[in-house]
C-alpha cells in the first residue's frame, strides 16, 4: 500500500485539485487501492514555490503548481511565462501536446520533477475601477497590481502602466479605496476574490496563458515499478483532458456571474499592439539562441 | 505515533524551561526525524513562515508603540483620559480603561499596552490607596481592547492564516464596536468592585483643564485619525499604516514634542527588535508545527470529529471557543492563531459563519487567554509593573474575566456586532 | 574558569552587541523603504519594486539576529510551571538540557539553512536580482549566533555565573523594569551585579 501527498494551493472544489482527485480515483481503481494519492488544497502545505521544493526533497509526493512558480528552477518555463506568447488557450496546448511539450518535460526531469500532465491555468487579463480599456492608450498611467515578478514589471512599462507590487489579500481594498486602479488575473479568480465588485472593467486581452503542470517528485516515482507508473501516466494525461474541460466550465460559469452581477468584459480588442509593444521585454529575456528557437517554434504551432 | 511524537515532545520541552518557540522548532524536528522525511523542511517552512510580507506590520507596530512610550504620546493621552472619566466611581480604574481604548487606537499590542498604561497608571493607582491587585487587574484585562481597536497586527496575522484572502481593512472596521463593548464592560465591572471597596473618585479638573488636555494630546489622536482615514481613503494599505504610524510617531516625538533624545531613540529601537524577534520567532516556528499538522491530516481529523458532535453552529461555535480559551491558557497568541485559523475557520465557515466575524471571535477569545496563566504574557507584565505575584492577581480578576468571557459570548453570537460597520463602509 | 568565562562572556556580550545594532539598523532601514514605497506610490505615483523584498529580507536578517540575542539576553517567551514541582536542585540540569536543545536547533538552522541556500543560490529574488542565496543567509547567521550563546549559557551556569531567563525581566521587551521608581536597567542584572538605579525619563 502506497500514500502519495499531492500539494495544491487552489481550494476544493476547484478544477485543478478534482483533476488530481480524478486522477487518484483513476489510480485507486487500476491498483485495487495499493496506490492511494491524498490531494491537500488550499496551500495546507505551503505556497507553490515552497511545495514545488518539497517534491524535489521527496518530503511530498505531488505537486500542482503553475509555470510561473518554476523559473528559478527550470529555466525554459520563464520563456513560457512571457507576456502575449501564446496567443490562445488552444495555441498553448497545442504546444505543450507536441514535440515542445517533450523538451519541456525532460527540462523537469534534470531537476528531480516528473511531469506527469499539463494543466490549464486561464488566460490573465486586466481589470480595472476606472474605465473601459480598448486599446493600450487607455491603460496610460494607470496602477495595476501585478506579482512580484520582474517580467510583469517590465511589461507593465512596455505599457505605459505602473505596475504595483502588493500582497494579494489588500488587493479588494486596495481597489476601493483607490491605491490601485486594478489589477490582473482569470476569470474564475476575478470573481471569487471579490475583485469584480469594486473593479467592474474586465479587458480580455490575454497578457498570460501560463500553463500549470502536475509534477511528481523523481525519488517517489523512482520507487513505483514500471506498471504502476504507466497507470500513474495514463491517469495523469486522462485527468488533464478532465481539467481543461473543467477550467473552460469554469471560466463561463465564472464570466456568466460576473456579467450578471453588472462588470462590463471588453472582449473585442486588437491585440496586435500589445504584441508588438512587447518587443522591448523580449530582447531582455530571450537572449539565447536556443531560447529565440524554442519562442520561434512556439509561435510557429497551430 | 507521531501525533504522540509531535505533542509530547512539545509538552515535556515546554515543562524543562525551553523557549516556546523553540519546543515548538524542536517537536517539529524530532517529528519529521522520526517520520524519515528530509528535515531540511523544517528550516524551510521557519523561513517560509517569516518571509511574508504582511508581517512587516508587527516589527511596525511594536516599534511605534516603544516610541510612543517613550516619546511622551502614552502619557498625554492617560493625562486626557484621567481628566475625561477620573470623576466616575473607581475614578483611576475607569481612567485607566479610557486610556486603554485611546492608546489602542494607535497600538496593536496588548502587551505594549499593558507595559505603558501599566506602568503609568499602577502607581498613581497605589498612591491613591487602590489595592495593587484591582489595579493589576484593570490594567491587564483592559489591554485587550487594544488587540480590537484598529490597528491591530493580530487581525493581519490572521488574515494571512486565513489564506492571505481577507480584507485587512474590513477586519480592522470589524474590529471596532466589539472593542467598545468591551471597554463599557469593563467599566461597568470597574465600577461595580470599586463600590464594593469603597475607592475613591477623582475631582474632575473643569471644561478649561480638559480642552488643555486635549490639545495637548491631540497629536497622538490625530495618529487614530491618520491611520483609520488613510487605510480608507487609500492613501496606503493596513499593513502599511504601521509605517505611518512609526514615522508620525518619530516626527511628533522628536519635533512637535521634542521628547525623545537620540539615547531613548536607540533603545526604542532595541527594544522593538528584541520583541519582534520574540514574536516572529514563534510564528516562524509555529508555521513547522501547522504544516506539520495539515501533513498529518489534524484538521481534516478534527473537522470531522466536530461535524460529528453536533451540527448546531451554536454548539460547534461554543465548542470551537471552548477549545480556543483553554489552547489560550498554555500558548501565545499569534502562534495559536496562525496553527488554529486553518483548523478551525474551516469548520466555521463550513457552519455559516463569516471569516471576518470568526477572526473577530478568535481575538478576542486568545486575547483573553493573554491574561491567563500560566503562559499569559500580558498578565505577566501587568504583575511585573505592580510587582504582585500571579496568584495575587488571580484571586480578585474573576469579574473582570466574567466581563471579557460576557463580550466573547455577545460577539460570538450576535455577529452584526462585527459585519454591520464594515458593510456601512462597502 | 570562572575569570575566563567573565572574559568569553565579554566577548560574547560584545558580539550580542553588535547583532542588536546590526538588527535595529535593519528596523530602522526597513522603516524607510516601507514608507519610501508609499511615497512614490501615493505622491510621486510610480511604484519601487525592491522595497516590499528588501524589507523582506530585512526582516529574516532582524528577526533572526534579535532571537539569537534573545537567547543570551533570556527575553524569549517561555513556561516555569515544570520547574516549579520539581526540587530545586533539578532546576539547573533542566534549564542545560533546554540549552542544548537550542544548540542543536541552532546547528540545524545553519546545517539546512546552508542546503537551502546552496539549492536556491542560481536563482534571483525578484526585485532585487541578488541571489536567492540571501533568502536563507539570515537563517545560517542567526544559526550560528544561537550555537554561541546557548553554549555560553552552558558553561556560565557550570561556571556558576548567572544566566537570564524569560521573566527576570518585566516585559522582556525594552530592557528597563516599568513603573516603579528606583527602576533598573535588565542588563544590569546580569552577573548579579550591583542593581543600578535608573528613571525613566
Ligand atoms: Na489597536
Ligand atoms: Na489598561
Amino acid at each position: 500500500e502506497i500514500t502519495l501527498r499531492s500539494s495544491d494551493t487552489h481550494p476544493d472544489g476547484y478544477p485543478t485539485v478534482e483533476g488530481v482527485k480524478a486522477m487518484a480515483e483513476e489510480v485507486r481503481e487500476k491498483t485495487d487501492g495499493r496506490i492511494c494519492i491524498e490531494v491537500f488544497p488550499s496551500s495546507q502545505l505551503g505556497e507553490e514555490k515552497d511545495t514545488i521544493e518539497q517534491t524535489q526533497f521527496g518530503v511530498i509526493d505531488m505537486v500542482r503548481a503553475s509555470f510561473g512558480s518554476f523559473n528559478d528552477i527550470v529555466p525554459v518555463t520563464q520563456i513560457m511565462s512571457l507576456p502575449y506568447l501564446f496567443t490562445s488557450v488552444e495555441h498553448s496546448h497545442a504546444v505543450l501536446d507536441g514535440p515542445i511539450g517533450e523538451e519541456i518535460a525532460a527540462a523537469f526531469e534534470e531537476r528531480d520533477l516528473v511531469a506527469l500532465a499539463w494543466y490549464d491555468g486561464g488566460a490573465r487579463s486586466f481589470y480595472n475601477s476606472q474605465r473601459p480599456i480598448q486599446s493600450i492608450a487607455d491603460l496610460e498611467g494607470m496602477k495595476f497590481r501585478v506579482m512580484q515578478n520582474d517580467v510583469f514589471v517590465d511589461m507593465m512599462d512596455a505599457l505605459g502602466a505602473n505596475a504595483t507590487p502588493m500582497p494579494y489579500g489588500e488587493v479588494y481594498s486596495s481597489i476601493q479605496t483607490g491605491v490601485i486602479d486594478g489589477a490582473e488575473n482569470n476569470f474564475p479568480s476575478y470573481d471569487s476574490s471579490g475583485h469584480a465588485e469594486v473593479a467592474k472593467y474586465f479587458t480580455l486581452d490575454e497578457h498570460l496563458i501560463v500553463p500549470e503542470l502536475v509534477a511528481m517528485s523523481k525519488t517517489s516515482w523512482d520507487k513505483l515499478t514500471p506498471e504502476d507508473q504507466a497507470i500513474l501516466r495514463e491517469a495523469a494525461q486522462n485527468s488533464s483532458t478532465l481539467q481543461r474541460e473543467l477550467w473552460a466550465a469554469q471560466e463561463q460559469e465564472s464570466l456568466d456571474k460576473v456579467t450578471a452581477a453588472g462588470a462590463e468584459v471588453i472582449t473585442e480588442i486588437d491585440k496586435t499592439p500589445f504584441i508588438e509593444a512587447m518587443v522591448p521585454v523580449y530582447d531582455k529575456y530571450v537572449t539565447t539562441p536556443e531560447n529565440k528557437d524554442l519562442v520561434e517554434r512556439i509561435r510557429a504551432t497551430q | 505515533m507521531e501525533l504522540w511524537i509531535l505533542f509530547g515532545s512539545f509538552v515535556t520541552l515546554l515543562m524543562i524551561g525551553t523557549p516556546v518557540a523553540f519546543c515548538l522548532g524542536v517537536a517539529s524536528f524530532l517529528t519529521v526525524l522520526y517520520m524519515g522525511l528530509p528535515p531540511v523542511v523544517v528550516f524551510q517552512r521557519l523561513n517560509s513562515g517569516i518571509s511574508v510580507f504582511a508581517l512587516i506590520a508587527i516589527p511596525f507596530f511594536i516599534f511605534a508603540g516603544d516610541l510612543m512610550v517613550r516619546g511622551d504620546i502614552a502619557r498625554r493621552l492617560v493625562a486626557l483620559a484621567g481628566a475625561m472619566v477620573g470623576h466616575m466611581r473607581g475614578g483611576l480604574g475607569q481612567v485607566n480603561i479610557m486610556a486603554s481604548l485611546m492608546f489602542g487606537g494607535v497600538s496593536g499590542s496588548a502587551a505594549a499596552d499593558a507595559s505603558a498604561v501599566g506602568g503609568l497608571m499602577v502607581p498613581q493607582m497605589k498612591a491613591r490607596g487602590y489595592d495593587v491587585d484591582y489595579a493589576v487587574n484593570i490594567t491587564v484585562v483592559s489591554s485587550i481592547i487594544a488587540l480590537m481597536i484598529p490597528p491591530s497586527h493580530n487581525m493581519i496575522i490572521y488574515s494571512i492564516a486565513a489564506g492571505g484572502r481577507l480584507s485587512i481593512a474590513d477586519l480592522f472596521t470589524a474590529g471596532i464596536i466589539p472593542g467598545l463593548l468591551l471597554a463599557v464592560s469593563l467599566m461597568v465591572t470597574a465600577w461595580w468592585v470599586a463600590r464594593r471597596k469603597g475607592y475613591p473618585t477623582e475631582p474632575f479638573p473643569g471644561l478649561r483643564m480638559l480642552g488643555a488636555l486635549f490639545v495637548s494630546a491631540m497629536p497622538g489622536l490625530i495618529l487614530i485619525a491618520i491611520i483609520f482615514g488613510g487605510v480608507r481613503s487609500g492613501w496606503f494599505t493596513a499593513s502599511e499604516s504601521s509605517n505611518v504610524a512609526v514615522v508620525y510617531a518619530l516626527l511628533v516625538t522628536a519635533l512637535v514634542y521634542r521628547s525623545l533624545p537620540w539615547s531613548e531613540f536607540v533603545e526604542a529601537t532595541k527594544g522593538a527588535v528584541r520583541t519582534t524577534a520574540m514574536v516572529l520567532l514563534v510564528i516562524g516556528c509555529a508555521a513547522c508545527f501547522g504544516w506539520l499538522l495539515a501533513y498529518l491530516r489534524v484538521p481534516t481529523q478534527l473537522v470531522e470529529i466536530l461535524q460529528s458532535v453536533s451540527s448546531n453552529p451554536i454548539v460547534i461555535l461554543l465548542m470551537i471557543n471552548i477549545v480556543l480559551l483553554i489552547l489560550g491558557t498554555f500558548m501565545d497568541m499569534s502562534p495559536l492563531i496562525v496553527i488554529t485559523t486553518p483548523i478551525f475557520l474551516p469548520v466555521a465557515t463550513a457552519f455559516g459563519v463569516d471569516p471576518v466575524h470568526f477572526g473577530v471571535i478568535m481575538i478576542l477569545n486568545l486575547g483573553i487567554g493573554l491574561c491567563t496563566p500560566p503562559v499569559g504574557a500580558v498578565l505577566f507584565v501587568g504583575c511585573a509593573v505592580g510587582r504582585i505575584s500571579i496568584w495575587q492577581a488571580m484571586r480578585t480578576i474573576w469579574p473582570f474575566y466574567g466581563a471579557a468571557f460576557a463580550t466573547l459570548m455577545l460577539v460570538t453570537y450576535v455577529p452584526a456586532l462585527s459585519l454591520w460597520l464594515p458593510s456601512v463602509f462597502r | 574558569m570562572r575569570e575566563g568565562m567573565i572574559r568569553f562572556a565579554t566577548l560574547t556580550g560584545a558580539v550580542a552587541q553588535a547583532a542588536l545594532w546590526l538588527a535595529g539598523i535593519g528596523l530602522v532601514l526597513m522603516t524607510a523603504f516601507v514608507f519610501a514605497q508609499v511615497f512614490f506610490r501615493y505622491v510621486m505615483g510610480s511604484s519601487l519594486f525592491w522595497a516590499e523584498p528588501a524589507a523582506v529580507m530585512l526582516m529574516g536578517w532582524f528577526i533572526f539576529l534579535g532571537a539569537a540575542v534573545g537567547v543570551k539576553e533570556g527575553y524569549h517567551l517561555s513556561f516555569d510551571v515544570g520547574l516549579m514541582v520539581v526540587p530545586e536542585s533539578w532546576r539547573p540540569w533542566f534549564h542545560s538540557l533546554s540549552d542544548v536543545v537550542v544548540t542543536a536547533f541552532g546547528f540545524g538552522m545553519a546545517w539546512f539553512g546552508w542546503q537551502l541556500a546552496a539549492r536556491a543560490a542560481s536563482g534571483v529574488v525578484p526585485g532585487i536580482g541578488i541571489s536567492r542565496l540571501w533568502d536563507f543567509a539570515p537563517l545560517i547567521g542567526g544559526g550560528i549566533l544561537l550555537m554561541l550563546f546557548s553554549v555560553e549559557r552552558i558553561l556560565r551556569r557550570a561556571a556558576g555565573l548567572k544566566t537570564m531567563r524569560f521573566g527576570d525581566m518585566d516585559d522582556a521587551a525594552d530592557g528597563v523594569v516599568d513603573g516603579a521608581p528606583g527602576a533598573v536597567r535588565a542588563d544590569d542584572l546580569l552577573d548579579g551585579k550591583a542593581a543600578r538605579p535608573r528613571e525613566r525619563t
